[in-house]
């Protein structure tokens, strides 16, 4: 036990300064004990992220320097720019939804072909994004969900509203075609076809959960 | 089978009160509370986490997770179970992510002392100081087997587990019209300042003395340990206020706990909180404002002031307007809602109370404390046997008002034991 003259306060622990006035201790006996833990700094600033930051700004200065010394016809340090910042956006929300995998891997599909039909519209729309990423990234995003589900272990009503809402993304390719926007038509109809049997699938096997899910998260 | 029968509570919604803790969490005040046990002996890890699976099965809201929906937050049935570990973040560190479904409660121990922190969101003081008891109930009876075979240990029971799960804020609503004078204006309150912590760590003075001797010196004001204190209280914060901010008053606001009005025996939240104004007259004398501060209890609980505010706050809640608002916008209203309140608000005083055990266990157990994090300067006091223990958390650094708080009760001859985290 120690004492503290000023505060008249008795202080068990072994600590050098009263808590109240930071005055020095007295001891009485030697029967103190450690009361709090000591706990280091937890606050770890992302070293990976600093590199990662530097890099993309040094590429970005540098590519528009070499533009300058060497100019060319096309402006390609801005695609250099839109390229870096599409990375970085996707990386964003990679890291920043945690831990709830299914609900990442919807986030992926928006963004994946959010950015790709933009890229294409931008190099003159030749109708790749919507030819062959669209579809692949909803096959390719129902896929991972199922072998996630199987690996982990998910319990239906944990991944049940993101598949629902890929697969409902997927059936889309079915107004590429009817619109004859796109050229090449196996990706989006395989697309479209997966969709609508593992809508049918779910329908018939899990209605019961939908319905469940639906109330849990609608109700007002 | 199991599954089958508590289907009808796989999901349930957040009661009244619950409501205004995910909206407003931030990392410096994290919403979340602790309680901790100082026992005379050296913690036993797997006899505690024997215990906390034993207690958690009397306690179903323990189970429960809480997730987003779109119009509302709720709470979902969770099958993990809690890790007992050694303390080793901070105080109060954030328990509940919207990202994550983990559980908004955590057991951690360090040499004598159990601490249990919780998520305010999931329970109030009186629902974890049950679940508290519970637990050491299981931990003593567990590691002192022998010392205690004969003698008939049983767990008080004070409600059927259904009771336990209740939402008392619907189950006492009554719809009944508002008379005006709810409606009060908010001043702003005299506000403390300070420098903030290190990574917005709870800064907690601990400060431990007799029970009997603070009965005493209340006696001596003619007056309850919980006026006594809070006028004390508004006497440490006068010390402190520079000349210039003595036009604004002193507001504490007070929690009450709604179950001994109500007959409730929810073990989820169920609190509702007044507030204890004290205008700075130049002259202000403990006796003085004792005075005032007891006034104001007297006016402030009665069962038609608690049962308006209560109305007043379920209205807002089933207003078919509210209900259809999305959830980031509601989230966005409450935040904002609560900037305001706070502005209306000096400090917080809130007495858990007496915390009971059958004497069988005296000699095993020190003290109870109970803590918060804190967005502002807060105390919180609780008491066991002849042991009260009150805690000071705060984010800031300085310690003035709890020096004045502590030296006026070792001037008046009460000897004061003092920890802090710092």
């Amino acid at each position: 036990m120690k004492y503290c003259e000023y505060c008249k306060v008795y202080i068990p622990d072994d600590r050098e300064n009263c808590p109240l006035c930071e005055n020095k201790l007295e001891n009485i006996d030697d029967d103190h004990e450690q009361i709090f833990p000591r706990i280091p700094s937890i606050y770890k600033r992302n070293l990976a992220l600093k590199i990662m930051s530097f890099i993309s700004i040094a590429l970005i200065v540098l590519s528009f320097t070499i533009y300058f010394l060497f100019p060319t016809d096309v402006n390609w340090p801005l695609l250099v720019l839109f390229g870096i910042l599409s990375v970085w956006l996707d990386l964003f929300f990679l890291i920043r939804k945690k831990t709830h995998l299914p609900k990442k891997i919807i986030w992926q599909v928006f963004i994946i072909t959010g950015l790709c039909i933009l890229w294409d519209i931008y190099t003159g729309f030749i109708g790749w994004s919507i030819e062959f990423v669209f579809p692949i990234i909803c096959i390719l995003a129902m896929l991972v969900m199922y072998i996630l589900a199987l690996v982990l272990k998910l319990s239906i009503n944990d991944y049940i509203t993101y598949i629902l809402i890929d697969i409902l993304f997927g059936i889309i390719p079915v107004i590429f075609i009817s619109l004859d926007l796109v050229d090449i038509i196996y990706p989006s109809i395989i697309s479209v076809t997966i969709s609508i049997i593992s809508l049918a699938a779910i329908f018939i096997f899990e209605g019961k959960n939908i319905i469940y899910e639906l109330n849990k998260r609608m109700h007002i | 089978m199991k599954e089958k029968k508590n289907e009808n509570l796989n999901w349930i919604k957040l009661d009244n009160a619950s409501k205004i803790f995910p909206a407003t969490y931030t990392n410096r005040d994290t919403k979340v509370f602790r309680i901790s046990v100082e026992l005379n002996d050296y913690v036993d890890k797997e006899i505690l986490q024997a215990s906390i699976d034993g207690a958690v099965e009397y306690f179903p809201i323990f189970n429960y997770v809480l997730r987003r929906g779109v119009f509302w937050y709720y709470f979902e049935h969770s099958n993990l179970k809690p890790k007992v570990e050694i303390e080793s973040i901070p105080l109060c560190y954030p328990l509940y992510d919207k990202e994550k479904k983990n559980l908004l409660y955590r057991v951690s121990y360090f040499n004598k002392r159990i601490n249990l922190e919780v998520f305010h969101a999931l329970t109030d003081g009186a629902g974890v100081v049950w679940f508290m008891e519970t637990i050491v109930h299981f931990y003593l009876t567990k590691k002192y087997k022998d010392d205690f075979s004969g003698k008939n240990l049983k767990l008080r029971h004070k409600a059927a587990i259904s009771q336990m799960m209740d939402d008392s804020f619907a189950k006492y609503y009554s719809r009944e019209k508002i008379s005006q004078d709810e409606n009060v204006k908010l001043n702003k309150a005299y506000q403390i300042k300070g420098t903030f912590t290190e990574e917005n760590i709870t800064k907690l003075i601990e400060g431990t003395m007799s029970t009997q001797k603070i009965i005493n010196l209340s006696h001596k004001y003619n007056t309850t340990v919980t006026i006594f204190l809070t006028s004390l209280l508004i006497y440490s914060i006068l010390e402190d206020m520079p000349y210039k901010s003595k036009k604004s008053p002193i507001v504490v606001s007070v929690p009450i706990n709604l179950r001994q009005y109500f007959k409730s025996y929810t073990a989820r939240n169920f609190f509702s909180t007044m507030n204890i104004k004290y205008y700075p007259t130049g002259e202000d004398s403990i006796e003085k404002i004792v005075d005032t501060v007891s006034n104001s209890f007297k006016s402030e609980l009665t069962k038609e002031k608690l049962n308006a505010h209560l109305n007043k706050l379920i209205s807002i809640e089933k207003n078919p307007l509210t209900r259809i608002v999305p959830l980031p916008i509601k989230d966005l209203i409450l935040k904002f809602a609560n900037r305001i309140t706070d502005r209306g608000i000096t400090y917080s005083f809130s007495n858990v109370g007496k915390i009971e055990l059958p004497n069988e266990f005296d000699p095993y157990i020190n003290k109870f404390s109970i803590c918060v994090s804190a967005r502002r300067p807060q105390i919180v006091m609780c008491s066991y046997k002849d042991r009260l223990v009150i805690c000071f958390s705060s984010p800031y650094k300085e310690t003035d008002i709890q020096r004045t708080f502590f030296t006026f009760l070792t001037e008046n001859g009460i000897e004061v034991e003092i920890t802090s985290n710092f």
